[in-house]
């Protein structure tokens, strides 16, 4: 009865492959959905997708009339732009935003799949890199776009980025987003007897001196800030990886201890970083967490619940946040939070030069539409009466237009106390050093900041957790050098 | 004559081809394509675009060096071992109330779809529905163990090393028992009752009987049920992953973090394709072998 040994083995194997591939038991991806998902020739699988995907996941708007023109977004931004866009073109565009998680893979699954939609992609810096070299973006030196041409106008570091390895245009986006420290004025005249933005800058000039800040404002019965990352765009004085090899400078480990002395010394209220504590504590006070109850599940915070919130925490002791770090984009996210708090805050600048994500505009090489998508990108990125109805319109955001920034420049900004935010921001632009990005910023950040942890609450000690790092960065980018 | 009838014969299999053909397309393109696919994709370089380029047994090689890999291939095995100790020992455990010729319990169709109910559910209600009930702070899970005092402190089942695998461990199981159940249940219906009326004239107890009869004839089906079961744990992804994910998928300190969703992370974020094609034929590989293993081990010696 051998042969039916044989015959249950190759059905096991059978059964193995077929639940693999069909993932008929529910679970979300198996191999054959890799390959599925990736295959450069799968026709049917795209179409499938492609057509799915904006009814699924993602948001997709319609307007106006005419010639049509798709555009695949990571933010609501563009849709908003696209809606003023029509009103004085005879165009139809169809926005599609789609979640960051998700959008590298779906460009990807199009683009190589030969779809001639979208004609406009966009992608934030740590992406571009790959979609350079994949060669899924216009060149826009070349005729008729010449964008070369446009290059004073643009802030210089937006224009590097935008640029491939050979120093070839293929994305220009229309905002800059150097980051700065938004401080409470209030709070900084209580404590420090000021609240000039240059002199609160030098409070935070140094990770030395910030540990001093923190520790003077929590004498006065504040924190200096809500979660322990806020200091995460201004770390590192060089780039993650160079020349092929794992680069940990002093800046980083000077920024590992900074953030292991914030959290151990009780220096903030405890809060993750985007959690509902973190956001509450814009408008004005908030519980302490304190380090033994704060884990990992903090982001778990039920955000439905504010009075469940209220009532699990109404034994802690309560505080006053002093300061969020923050890209020039937290102009928003503040517009949207700090309910009373609204006119009480300053900007100033952090311990050095950072900048944290960004919209970069491209065209697709496969768009069938591509004087459009060229005039719709020239007309959101370098047009000065598009830049002008923008700022207006987002209430704040910071445009890459050089002409209208330096027209903007002495605008004294009411909700920030009077200051000078344009000009601000052109200056700490100015500084930014765009070298230091790599394709690996994700990942190696995310496993730094895993050893950050895991070192902050006593879980590993800092070399084993190093080591844990070197190991993450080795098994994950093999060409990557490490060298310990 | 004979003529005659090997043509009609003929053409009755060409029309039988004709109807299982959409199947075979489908099946082609949907299933065996992805295979071969991605088993060519595992020997190269691959981001995801440009032409993959071939590396040999590269992938593989870095695949079992890996100390990541088989550190979630731990935890999916560790995951998956309490599920199926718990799965089917409360199926078992039902199996035998269901069937004790002395009980003759009635309704046993509703409490079969009552018990089958949670496999119906998909799996992000699951996981949406058990992030909820386990909150670490306002979790009805932990407000029922503060308000009994059976605790003094809410823990947190999720944010813990030592909890956060045992709770994926017992929701799949109660995803999975009333499946388990169902099957077994099959099973020892399949039994001629002559069996068990004999044994029990012969005084047998309810233990010599399970022990003596129940179990040696369920062992097919014992063996089924323990082979899909591997085959769908060691593939384990989605609750795992949405009840961590996905910003902070496998956390705690990547406890949940099983070989799919390490896979996933190379498949879709680090886009290194030919790698997570490498893990997906390894994880196939060894799958195969501990079914092989089950078979041999619990399948015994056939006559």
């Amino acid at each position: 009865m051998n042969y039916k040994k044989v015959i249950a083995t190759l059905l096991a194997g059978v059964m193995t492959l077929s639940l693999a591939a069909c993932g008929s038991d529910g679970s979300a991806n198996t191999a054959a959905d890799t390959a599925a998902d990736t295959t450069d020739n799968t026709a049917a699988t795209e179409t499938a997708e492609a057509t799915e995907a904006p009814a699924e996941d993602t948001n997709t708007e319609k307007v106006g009339s005419g010639e049509k023109l798709v555009i695949w977004t990571l933010a609501k931004d563009l849709q908003t732009f696209a809606e003023h866009y029509v009103e004085t073109h005879d165009a139809e565009i169809e926005t599609v935003v789609i979640e960051p998680a998700d959008y590298v893979t779906k460009v990807q699954t199009a683009l190589n799949g030969g779809q001639t939609t979208p004609d406009i992609i966009v992608g934030e810096p740590q992406m571009l890199e790959d979609f350079y070299e994949a060669g899924y973006f216009e060149d826009l030196n070349a005729a008729p776009y010449n964008a070369q041409d446009y290059a004073g106008q643009i802030v210089d570091y937006v224009w590097k980025v935008g640029q491939d390895a050979d120093g070839i245009q293929r994305a220009i986006s229309y905002q800059i987003t150097p980051a700065g420290i938004y401080y409470r004025r209030d709070i900084a005249t209580e404590v420090f007897g000021t609240d000039d933005p240059d002199e609160i800058g030098k409070l935070f000039a140094d990770y030395d001196t910030i540990l001093d800040t923190a520790q003077k404002l929590k004498d006065a019965g504040y924190r200096i800030f809500a979660s322990d990352a806020e200091i995460n765009y201004f770390s590192g004085d060089s780039a993650w990886v160079v020349n092929d090899t794992l680069n940990v400078d002093q800046a980083r480990l000077d920024y590992m201890d900074l953030v292991v002395k914030l959290y151990q010394d009780d220096l903030t209220a405890y809060a993750n970083q985007w959690s509902t504590p973190w956001y509450q504590a814009m408008a004005g006070e908030v519980p302490i967490l304190t380090a033994a109850v704060q884990s990992y599940a903090d982001d778990s915070i039920n955000v439905w619940d504010a009075e469940g919130f209220a009532e699990a925490t109404k034994d802690l002791d309560k505080t006053e946040v002093f300061a969020f770090g923050l890209p020039s984009w937290g102009v928003l996210t503040m517009r949207d939070n700090v309910g009373d708090n609204a006119g009480k805050w300053g900007v100033c600048s952090g311990p050095s030069y950072g900048f944290g994500g960004g919209t970069f505009i491209g065209i697709s090489a496969l768009s069938e539409h591509k004087d459009l998508a060229w005039d719709f990108l020239k007309w959101v990125t370098l047009d000065e009466e598009t830049s002008e109805w923008w700022i207006e319109k987002s209430q704040g955001d910071t445009v890459s237009l050089v002409s209208v920034l330096d027209k903007h420049k002495d605008d004294a900004n009411d909700i920030y106390g009077g200051e000078h935010l344009y000009s601000f921001w052109l200056k700490q632009a100015e500084g930014i050093d765009y070298s230091k990005v790599t394709r690996y910023d994700k990942i190696i950040g995310d496993a730094w900041g895993a050893a950050i942890t895991a070192i902050k609450t006593g879980e590993a000690d800092k070399e084993t957790a190093i080591n844990e790092f070197y190991d993450v960065v080795e098994s994950t980018y093999p060409e990557i050098t490490v060298n310990r | 004559m004979k003529a005659a009838m090997k043509t009609r014969k003929k053409n009755r299999n060409n029309a039988a081809y004709l109807f299982v053909l959409p199947f075979i397309i489908v099946f082609l393109i949907f299933s065996v394509y992805p295979v071969v696919r991605t088993l060519y994709l595992s020997f190269t370089t691959y981001k995801g675009y440009g032409t993959p380029t071939f590396n040999g047994i590269a992938n593989y090689t870095r695949v079992l060096k890996d100390k990541f890999f088989w550190r979630s291939l731990y935890n999916t095995v560790k995951m998956w071992s309490l599920n199926i100790v718990l799965q089917l020992g409360l199926a078992f455990l039902l199996t035998i109330v269901f069937s004790d010729i002395k009980y003759k319990l009635r309704g046993l169709g509703i409490f079969r779809a009552v018990y089958y109910l949670p496999n119906l559910i998909a799996a992000t209600s699951v996981a949406f529905l058990f992030k909820t009930l386990l909150d670490w702070k306002y979790g009805t899970f932990n407000q029922i163990l503060l308000a009994t005092h059976l605790v003094d402190q809410q823990i947190n089942w999720m944010g813990q090393r030592s909890t956060a695998w045992a709770v994926i461990g017992v929701i799949q199981a109660w995803m999975w028992f009333g499946n388990s159940f169902i099957i077994l249940m099959a099973g020892v219906q399949g039994i001629p009752t002559d069996y068990f009326e004999a044994a029990a004239i012969d005084g047998a107890g309810r233990w010599k009987v399970f022990g003596s009869i129940t179990l040696p004839l369920l062992r097919p089906i014992l063996l089924y049920v323990a082979v899909t079961s591997l085959i769908g744990g060691l593939q384990l992804f989605d609750l795992p992953f949405l009840m961590t994910g996905p910003s902070t998928a496998g956390e705690p300190g990547g406890t949940l973090q099983t070989t799919v969703m390490y896979l996933y992370k190379f498949g879709f974020e680090t886009h290194q394709v030919g790698f997570a094609a490498a893990i997906a034929y390894t994880l196939f590989f060894i799958i195969l072998f501990v079914s092989i293993m089950e078979f041999k081990f619990i399948g015994g010696k056939e006559d």
